[in-house]
């Protein structure tokens, strides 16, 4: 086998001698910064523009806000989109890895061209906005860190970039700015305050210009007449004085002086000098400069004025176009409507969405929809690995990660040695960066946005294979996205990789059912969210096994479905009825809201010590993660949104308590309800009362009995081994 | 025109001297690598033998939104509330520290500048979750030549005080058991029953400890008695693992083994959530042996709160030494400070500088002491500097004695000079300040200067220092004019067009703060607009188009509720909206506060 390679690689030797000028395995990826990103950018296009594919990754500042706004099970599909949406918005991206691959039938391999682009949220624009500003997760920086992130390229050098929105927004601010400038283009209405000579060098300083000015008015007049060459004895004199022509017009440019010098030689000009007019335009060079302009007339001078202004104009427009940066790599995948290849990619495409398009939409419905206008073919190669038996076979259970599944299928680059891999049908993929080509290329190192695409783009190839799509046979004008093995998956991306939840970007459905797959079924247990209530601000001592006691006292042992500990102080507790979480709600609050002795024997008051002990449906946790607030602790988050209530029962039951309206309610024995309610509120008190009387009655459990120790029962202590 | 030629090279010749002077000065760049015992005594020594001690802060970034900046017509209150909010988002990546003595014109500094990151070293999640960056700040520190692969691959990392306490719990640490003092009252049947078993167990396990002492065992025996016994290694002494599930039984197992105190030393076995998991006695085969483990185990216990207090160590000694420390902007720094490596910040002003005294009993704000000399502007430090030169004959002689500094560690490396700039100004200051009273005793430098009339002032930007008390202060000169704070308007909501639109300054897009002169006429104002302006018809007609106006209490409660939107025409709406809601919050505090008016950042209405 592996003398074969080396046979193949002699034999291809010659041929790429010709072309290239090395073939060492071991050149770097391109890496793009400010620097070559005008030169890098043509050659791309034309990489783009003839691609199969491209392959995107992205390195981020961190990934999630809060520890309660990581990804669990528990989240619902709106609720992780609002995760997902959070992030995006708060966090920079630093990194941008976009990977061609184009398949030259000739050589009967792909050919990749690895970028690496540094982006760095950079303000180029003036705005009296709001400072650009981004959240770094420790974690993540020093994760950065460990694979040797450039953090110093990346902020000196790196990309900036504007979304759609923010150049549309900066193209008409601009424009009004030059029609207000228009408006009021007669210079007399404004500034006519005098400024008030302060001091004794003021002064002298204005009757010195004033002399200047006259005697250079005085020159050029006097040129006029006699056509003699006029050598300016300012201009040899002093450096700060330099005559020129602008805009066909003899003109003076003042350099090196102070604003406030500035504003005094306005002042001079503008109070003696009818001909004379002061204009700030930029050079060829962008530069701005400070000019005395001599004009013929009034009219004149306003025709100059007009044309200065337009100068202004242009070369604000050409700084927002300049300010678009990077945005214009995206600009080209977009347009060229190419298929896009990403590795769990669904925050991947929100960070793209809320940098380069515009801010991100409040449901992920839509955002979908608006996805699918920029892109209309992306494919997850997550859900390819999981979805597809054959690959499902190949990968065999192990993990789905995208190191591990390009060390599986692509052995041969992953390892540059060959091996009997379980990958019989290969497919060669040869790197070109500039000049270099190499077809064992693998030189990247792990999580930096250029090589994790490249790999991306590796896998992708691969599992194309193994789903019988023959690159060899296409026409070249084929287009892969519509290839029908491939129809299946195309647009479909993890939502949550965790709950399972997949989302087709071309109708904004969610589901796992689109993959018709017998695994997911398995691996998730359904999730039934009226069944949920979230607790928090309880005791940081309670362990997840002490509230399960404490419900289970009350509602039965086999009440609560499964308990989850969001953080410290913070629960989902999932019980097997809806019904039974309303009534959890309820009598939370009826607890509350008496002060009889009932209340504090019930089991619940060691949940409820304190007074901060908050109860909730699934709901609010949405509500909660849809803030643009990110607290550590869950409890700070629901204070700081402002909660002020301390339960909020379910819908359904908030209509039946605006019945109860009007009504005292906080005393259980004498609340008087309509003949419907009237057997729950039975229950409910039934329910206080045999709990609070069972506690009692059972109090001394075998813990008790053997060790004496004077804390209540705990399951702990039962454990206790000797 | 000569004059002036020679009079430019002058200038410019002296300001490339201080240029070169800057670049001259040798600071002391410490990092993870170089964050040594022996670093931490030299930074010791050098406060210890200080007079004063610089501080200057790298941070990530200040404010998010443009009127989040401490503004001319803050109070003390709302200002500590702004620097508050930065303090707790944003990051310090530096920490710039000078301890230096003055003898007469003569500054001897010893700068150090340390590189700061909050890693998560013990993988607790802290220092902090996450912070933020303002990009602008980024972008003109990597200016100047930041390096931030230095600050994050080897900054330091640390915890604040209320975090380590925190820390030691969630750790699962090692506690040296102290056998309780007196001894236990009566115990029950259980307990004498749980005693008992202890006492066997541990017995027996000793006893065979001891045994396996004197002969050498087949491995496979060793192994098996291990499994039988449950014993353990601890480091290369043996040692027994016994849960505990109560602080109860904890003294219980105590008290048995004080009976085995020649022979084992008892450990405690922290939880992650506070209380103890297991008491972990630890076999030492003589009373030689004891001591060793002992000592073994205190230094370890050194060696992991070093690792826990990282960079607060530094804090930690400038706090012991008590001595005077100077910033520029003291009310930034400090809640700085205090939020990274004290605790949390209080939410009153009051409070924090309560606390804070605790700490740091005498803080010197530069901006004060500039106040001093020139009232009419609050300075920058370069700005300040040459303003001092330009006035007065004040010749400082900055040394830094070079001790073995290394060249590469400060190759290129502009990092911190900031610190040795305020030593030099406020060095300036007292000198200045020295000379145009007479409250001066000649003969030592620093005792010289009342200090005390300028400690501990939080000087917002303008002349709003509210004193200890929260009194009003009688600063008014030049161009600043005293004003309650009840005078005082915000508006928002009014079209361009409208003549209030045309106006220059606004403090935020579409919001402006108008003062009235004279007392009452804000609220007949506020009034006036609540009403619909029934009584003036262009009022009526600015009103109609969506004008709202807000009093300074609104403004207020927008900090104290922290809502903290991009404009503030949007906070204050929702402030009026929390107001609303609960209208008996609002007037807490009846007290006024007077504020400074400075023309040049706030519109006045008289102009229109």
């Amino acid at each position: 086998m592996k003398n074969l390679r080396q046979i193949r690689a002699l034999v291809i030797s010659p041929a790429l001698l010709a072309r290239t000028l090395c073939t060492c395995p071991t050149f770097s990826l391109k890496n793009v910064t400010k620097s070559n990103f005008a030169s890098t950018l043509g050659d791309l296009r034309r990489h783009i523009s003839s691609a199969d594919f491209v392959a995107v990754d992205l390195e981020m500042t961190g990934v999630t806000s809060a520890p309660w706004r990581e990804s669990f099970e528990f989240d619902r599909y709106d609720v992780r989109y609002l995760k997902v949406k959070d992030s995006a918005e708060k966090f920079a991206v630093v990194q941008f890895g976009v990977c061609p691959f184009r398949w030259d039938p000739h050589k009967h391999s792909f050919v990749a061209h690895p970028h690496n682009f540094y982006i760095f949220p950079r303000q180029e624009l003036p705005a009296d906005g709001p400072s650009y500003e981004f959240l770094c997760q420790t974690t993540s920086i020093d994760f950065l860190a460990r694979y040797q992130f450039d953090f110093n390229a990346c902020i000196r050098e790196g990309l900036s970039y504007l979304s759609r929105r923010q150049e549309d927004e900066a193209l008409s601010r601009l424009k009004s700015a030059y029609d207000a400038m228009l408006i009021d283009s007669c210079p007399t209405t404004k500034e006519v305050k005098d400024i008030p000579l302060a001091s004794m060098a003021d002064i002298l300083f204005s009757e010195r210009m004033k002399i200047r000015f006259h005697e250079w008015r005085g020159g050029l007049l006097q040129e006029r007449n006699e056509v003699s060459h006029f050598n300016g004895s300012l201009t040899d004199s002093e450096q700060q004085f330099e005559t020129i022509f602008f805009k066909m017009r003899p003109a003076l440019t003042l350099k090196g002086f102070t604003s406030h010098q500035l504003r005094l030689i306005q002042e001079v000009i503008r109070k003696h000098f009818k001909d004379l007019t002061y204009v700030r335009a930029y050079d060829e060079n962008s530069i701005l400069q400070k000019l005395i302009v001599f004009v013929d007339s009034e009219d004149d001078k306003i025709e100059l004025m007009r044309e200065v202004k337009n100068g202004l104009h242009k070369e604000a427009e050409k700084k927002i176009k300049a300010a678009v940066g990077f945005r214009q790599v995206i600009d080209i995948i977009s347009e060229e409507k190419k298929l896009i290849v990403g590795h769990n990619c669904f925050l991947d495409l929100a960070h793209i969405y809320s940098k380069f398009f515009g801010p991100l939409p409040p449901t992920a419905e839509e955002f979908a929809c608006h996805t699918h206008k920029f892109f209309p073919h992306v494919i997850d190669t997550k859900i390819l690995l999981n979805a597809d038996k054959v690959l499902q076979q190949l990968m065999k259970k192990t993990s789905t990660s995208l190191s591990s599944a390009f060390t599986l299928l692509c052995p041969e680059i992953a390892s540059s040695k060959t091996s009997n891999s379980v990958c019989q049908p290969r497919v060669d993929v040869e790197v070109q960066v500039d000049d270099m080509r190499s077809s064992n290329w693998n030189s990247g190192a792990k999580h930096e946005a250029g090589y994790d695409a490249f790999m991306t783009g590796c896998v992708f190839a691969q599992a194309c294979r193994h789903l019988g799509i023959d690159f060899e046979s296409a026409s070249p004008n084929e287009n892969l996205a519509h290839n029908e093995k491939l129809q299946k998956y195309v647009n479909l991306v993890y939502l949550s990789w965790n709950s399972g939840d997949v989302i087709n970007l071309s109708n904004g459905n969610v589901g796992a059912e689109f993959l018709n797959l017998n695994a997911y079924m398995k691996r998730f247990a359904k999730i039934s969210y009226p069944n949920i209530v979230l607790i928090w601000g309880f005791p940081s001592k309670l362990k997840a096994i002490d509230i399960k006691e404490c419900l289970c006292k009350v509602f039965g042992v086999s009440s609560v479905t499964s308990i989850y500990h969001l953080d410290e102080t913070t629960v989902f507790v999932q019980f097997s009825k809806a019904e039974l979480a309303s009534d959890f709600l309820v009598l939370k609050e009826r607890l509350e809201s008496s002060n009889d002795p009932i209340s504090v024997l019930h089991p619940f008051s060691k949940l409820f010590e304190g007074v901060n002990t908050h109860a909730a449906g699934y709901e609010i946790y949405k509500e909660i993660c849809g803030s643009p607030i990110s607290e550590v602790s869950f409890s700070e988050q629901a204070e700081a949104v402002g909660i002020k209530w301390k339960t909020r029962l379910l819908d359904s039951t908030r209509a039946l308590e605006a019945k109860r309206h009007g009504q005292s309610g906080t005393e259980i024995e004498r609340v008087s309800y309509g003949s419907k309610d009237t057997e729950k509120s039975e229950k409910i008190k039934r329910l206080i009362l045999k709990t609070t009387t069972n506690q009692h009655g059972n109090a001394c459990g075998l813990g008790d009995l053997l060790y004496g120790a004077s804390d209540p029962p705990r399951e702990e202590m039962m454990a206790t081994n000797l | 025109m000569s004059r002036r030629r020679l009079l430019c090279t002058k200038v410019s010749a002296r300001r490339t001297a201080a240029v070169d002077d800057s670049k001259r000065w040798k600071i002391k760049q410490v990092t993870k690598s170089n964050f040594t015992n022996d670093l931490l005594e030299e930074v010791n020594t050098h406060i210890l033998n200080s007079d004063f001690i610089a501080v200057s802060l790298q941070n990530s970034g200040s404010y998010s939104a443009p009127w989040q900046r401490v503004l001319p017509f803050d109070t003390a209150e709302t200002a500590y509330l702004k620097a508050k909010h930065a303090a707790e988002r944003f990051q310090v990546l530096q920490f710039a520290l000078c301890p230096f003595t003055l003898r007469a014109s003569k500054l001897t500094a010893h700068p150090f500048n340390f590189h700061l990151f909050p890693r998560d070293e013990l993988k607790i999640g802290m220092p902090s979750y996450s912070f933020s960056c303002q990009t602008s700040y980024l972008t003109s520190m990597a200016r100047v030549g930041f390096d931030f692969n230095a600050c994050i691959y080897d900054g330091i990392s640390y915890l604040s005080r209320a975090q380590e306490s925190a820390a030691k719990h969630q750790m699962g640490n090692l506690v040296l058991g102290a056998h309780a003092v007196q001894s236990l009252p009566a115990s029950s049947i259980a307990d004498a029953l749980f005693s008992e078993r202890i006492k066997s167990r541990v017995a027996h396990w000793r006893d065979a400890c001891k045994d396996s002492n004197s002969r050498i065992e087949d491995p496979l025996v060793q192994s098996l008695r291990k499994l039988v016994l449950r014993s353990e290694e601890y480091g290369s002494r043996p040692c027994l693992d016994i849960d505990v599930c109560s602080e109860r039984q904890v003294e219980l197992v105590l008290e048995v083994l004080k009976d085995f105190s020649d022979d084992l030393v008892p450990l405690l076995i922290l939880s992650k959530h506070g209380g103890t998991q297991a008491v972990r006695p630890v076999f030492v085969s003589s009373k030689d042996d004891k001591a060793l483990f002992e000592d073994e185990l205190k230094i370890q216990e050194e060696e992991q709160s070093k690792r826990i207090r990282g960079f607060r160590e530094v804090i930690d000694l400038i706090s012991a030494s008590q001595k005077p420390v100077v910033a520029h902007n003291s009310i930034n720094d400090f809640t700085f400070i205090h939020s990274k490596f004290f605790g949390p910040l209080p939410p009153s002003i009051s409070d924090f500088k309560h606390s804070l005294r605790s700490f740091f009993p005498c803080i010197v704000d530069l901006n004060r002491l500039i106040k001093e000399v020139s009232p009419l502007k609050s300075l920058n430090i370069p700005a300040a500097l040459s303003y001092l030169r330009s006035r007065f004959f004040a010749p400082i002689d900055v040394e830094i004695p070079d001790e073995g500094l290394s060249v590469e560690l400060n190759e290129g490396k502009i990092h911190g000079h900031n610190v040795i700039r305020i030593s030099q100004l406020f060095a300036k200051l007292c000198l200045v300040l020295k000379s145009g009273r007479s409250v001066l005793q000649a003969d030592d430098g620093h005792k010289a200067l009342s200090i005390e009339d300028y400690a501990n002032i939080f000087y917002p930007c303008s002349s709003t220092s509210l004193e200890n008390s929260g009194e009003e202060v009688s600063i008014s000169s030049g161009y600043t004019r005293k004003l309650s704070c009840e005078n005082l308007v915000f508006l928002w909501g009014f079209r361009h067009e409208t003549p209030l639109g045309e106006l220059k300054r606004l403090l935020s897009k579409g919001c402006v703060v108008v003062a009235f002169w004279k007392p009452g006429y804000s609220e007949a104002f506020l009034e006036e607009v609540g009403h619909g302006a029934i009584n003036c018809e262009a009022l009526r007609e600015m009103v109609s188009d969506g004008l709202r106006a807000a009093s300074y209490e609104t403004y207020k409660n927008v900090l104290r509720n922290g809502i903290w939107d991009a404009d503030l025409a949007d906070s204050l709406e929702k402030a009026l909206m929390l107001t609303g809601y609960s209208s008996s919050e609002v007037d807490l505090e009846p007290q006024a506060f007077e504020i400074c008016w400075d023309d040049s950042t706030v519109i006045n209405l008289d102009d229109l």
